[in-house]
């Protein structure tokens, strides 16, 4: 649910012989990697396929959580949802969120990693300070935003106050109620996105860079023509990482605004949320899981959509 | 019900129990009873902060004279992942032997999820209908039988600075605030309280869900309102009235004398560092204040309209509905809750009105001040209307203070208000019920 996944760079797996045989023993076709795997298995069944399957099945009945029978319903709780504006609304709200937090999440972390390897003194401090804040609790981190973010006492606007600027209403302004989000999301979570960045940026090696400049290439030569194609494969992985972490926004919204509605207005609220509120505030599961199924299949095709875009690029780049 | 106060505990635990919990439900309803002792009691609450501590204080009493019984009691986060979780442990049959309840909240449970107590039992332990205000045991009641027992009410109250109105002037010979009898009269006691403090002059949380439907729901009630929320029809109230106490809402959320976007958070600091005469919100904010050592007083909230009627809630003890009922643990909830309600004294000290008319009219809770002060507030509680969509923390809460922020920050009129509200509701009535 963190706007971040914490899945590791790519890592090639091991690599396979050039003949294209299989080793005999290799994990993989061993007999034996069964029983290794299979603890894994009966966990991943028991959390994650058996509630997955259950989830679906219930979005075809009219599940409450409030103890009433459930009946059979068939699609009924798909056709309420697509004539349902709120559902529309927070995939909306969710969409929007994605679009707005991805970019700066990709573009300050890039920045931030070069300015990192750029050569200051006391890299270490700026690692640890850029990365730290991902380390925090997402409640410990909505707490001192919405201290920052208040209204009438807030740090923010007291200073905007003190310089003669006209004051925000950061927490309850609808209009303002998805960028202070973004704001949020983006002071946590950049760190990760960074991290990443900074060990592609690592992994150059030096030699290029000696080469181009003895070619004569000056440092902006070097960032556009060099540093940033190199980075390619990192930049789509970081783009992957954070657009599906960023649809699943939710928890940062719902401790902020506190439960509630999701910010002034429901201006903020993600479909998430609104699941959330279907299913256990009013006590719908059937129909909340439905929606959750509608918006799980929107994000398989978005990876079905990347991944194919990434597939065609890298064929091109073979073909060429 | 745990105050605003204790939210930023409630946002951070929110969330974990809420999403994480469900699945190892069914392990934390089995009860785990310790070697040696006789019979067990599992009880499930919500209360946190002071109302947490003196929840412990109620149990541990509990032990002390009923050491043969081990307790297991549990504490969850507040609001729908309490009751998520209390419905799913209910639903599969092996929830606690007794539970927390928001009265609010009890029509939606009792359909399904709950067994009615047995009258002649609470008599033998001393509990009966005289004992408590009427409109508590009204409303613990659904379908002609008691689902739950109330532990106490607590109303929306006022709260007042006694050094900055006795400067402001509004401080009878008695040392308590002269009386409001009008909108106007609260407009106009804020004004003067601003003239003392040069800023705010009641703090009032015009951006919080909670406070603005219980100042709503309170001033709409005093006009004389109602709302019918029958399932399948439409919502049935009374606009006139409705838009009535609305313009009044806008009008008092002024940007000067009363802030228009403070959360909850934000006016009780103001209130506490005694930058505001009046705050107005739940009686649970006294230990707050008694903590900070603001020189302050509650009262009643004031009878503004012609109705004298005051949006509340009750705590209550409830039995979730068990598959295989195991007869002394269902006794052992019945002496719990006999035991809490005879030692709720400690109760009200965190500012909730006992519900038990023997501690309620005891001389020790009529010199419990200021938490005793607002104590005629309880045959006065106006409770949310019903629908399973309703109810402290429920979606109703927060679409209605939602609309009422936007009301508050002068960007919506009063008629686009009740627009808002009554289509909402409409479109609630019109989706299956999950009751």
């Amino acid at each position: 649910m963190a706007t971040t996944t914490t899945t590791s760079t790519v890592s090639p797996g091991p690599a396979r012989p050039l003949d294209g045989r299989v080793p005999k023993n290799s994990l993989t076709t061993n007999r034996g990697g069964f029983w290794f795997v299979l603890p894994f298995l009966v966990v991943y069944a028991l959390f994650t396929i058996i509630p997955v399957l259950y989830g679906l099945g219930m979005s075809f009945f009219d599940v409450s959580l409030a103890g009433r029978p459930a009946q059979f319903v068939g699609l009924d709780n798909y056709a309420e949802l697509l004539g349902d504006s709120q559902v529309w609304r927070t995939l909306g709200h969710t969409l929007l969120f994605t679009v707005m937090s991805t970019v700066p999440l990709v573009l300050v972390a890039l920045g931030m990693a070069l300015l990192v390897q750029s050569g200051v003194r006391g890299q270490w401090l700026w690692r640890f300070s850029f990365f730290a804040p991902f380390l925090l609790p997402v409640a410990t981190v909505v707490l001192i935003w919405q201290w920052l973010f208040q209204n009438d006492l807030g740090f923010i606007n007291n200073t905007l106050a003190q310089w003669g600027l006209p004051t925000v209403g950061w927490l309850t302004d609808p209009n303002m109620a998805l960028l202070s989000t973004v704001i949020i999301t983006v002071w946590w979570t950049v760190g990760f996105n960074f991290l990443l960045y900074l060990s592609a940026l690592q992994a150059i090696p030096e030699s290029i860079y000696e080469a181009a400049a003895i070619d004569g290439a000056g440092p902006f030569r070097r960032l556009v023509s060099m540093t940033l194609p190199l980075l390619n494969r990192t930049t789509g992985l970081v783009i992957i990482l954070q657009v599906l972490a960023s649809l699943k926004v939710f928890d940062q919204i719902y401790i902020l605004w506190a439960g509630g509605t999701g910010g002034p207005e429901g201006a903020a609220a993600p479909i998430l949320q609104y699941v959330y509120d279907s299913g256990f505030v009013n006590y719908r599961l059937g129909y909340a899981s439905a929606i959750s199924y509608f918006f799980f299949l929107l994000i398989i095709a978005v990876s079905l959509g990347q991944l194919w875009l990434t597939n065609r690029r890298s064929a091109n780049r073979k073909g060429q | 019900m745990t105050a605003p106060s204790r939210r930023a505990f409630l946002r951070g635990t929110a969330l974990t129990a809420g999403l994480a919990g469900t699945g190892v439900l069914g392990s934390c309803a089995t009860p785990i009873t310790s070697v040696g002792a006789e019979s067990s009691l599992q009880y499930w609450n919500f209360f946190a902060g002071g109302d947490g501590l003196r929840m412990i204080g109620l149990v541990d009493a509990f032990r002390a004279e009923h050491p043969e019984i081990d307790v297991t009691a549990t504490t969850l986060a507040w609001g729908s992942p309490y009751y998520t979780k209390l419905a799913m442990a209910a639903a599969g049959g092996r929830p606690p032997d007794v539970a927390s309840m928001h009265l609010s909240r009890l029509p939606t449970f009792a359909e399904h999820l709950l067994e009615p107590f047995d009258l002649d039992e609470l008599a033998e332990l001393g509990i009966t209908e005289a004992d408590f205000p009427a409109p508590l045991w009204q409303k613990a009641t659904v379908n002609g039988e008691l689902f739950a027992v109330p532990l106490d009410s607590h109303p929306f109250v006022l709260f007042y600075n006694t050094e900055i109105c006795d400067a402001a002037g509004l401080l009878g010979p008695d040392g308590k605030l002269n009386p409001i009898n009008s909108p106007q009269e609260l407009i106009e006691f804020g004004r003067r309280c601003a003239e003392v403090t040069g800023g705010n002059g009641i703090a009032y949380a015009a951006a919080d869900a909670f406070v603005n439907w219980m100042m709503f729901w309170t001033l709409y009630s005093q006009n004389g309102g109602t709302l019918e929320l029958p399932p399948g029809g439409t919502a049935q109230f009374d606009r006139e009235k409705m838009i009535e106490v609305l313009t009044f809402m806008q009008e008092f959320t002024d940007g000067e004398v009363v802030s228009q976007t403070a959360d909850a958070a934000g006016a009780i600091a103001v209130f506490g560092s005694g930058q505001a005469g009046i705050l107005l919100t739940g009686e649970w904010e006294v230990s707050t204040f008694l903590t900070t050592g603001t020189p302050f007083s509650m009262q009643e909230f004031p009878q503004l309209y012609g109705t004298d009627a005051v949006r509340g809630d009750g705590h209550s003890f409830v039995l979730p509905r068990q598959r295989d009922l195991d007869e002394e643990s269902r006794r052992n909830a019945y002496l719990f809750v006999a035991s809490a309600l005879k030692n709720s004294l400690s109760w009200g000290e965190g500012g909730h009105i006992p519900a038990y008319g023997p501690v309620s009219e005891s001389q020790e809770y009529l010199a419990l001040t200021p938490q005793s002060n607002y104590r005629e507030a309880a045959d006065k509680i106006a409770f949310d209307p019903d629908a399973y969509f309703s109810g402290s923390g429920s979606s109703l809460m927060g679409q209605a203070g939602q609309i009422l922020a936007a009301l508050h920050l002068q960007s919506i009129t009063p008629d686009e208000a009740v627009d808002q509200l009554e289509a909402w509701l409409n479109k609630q009535l019109a989706t299956p019920s999950p009751v």
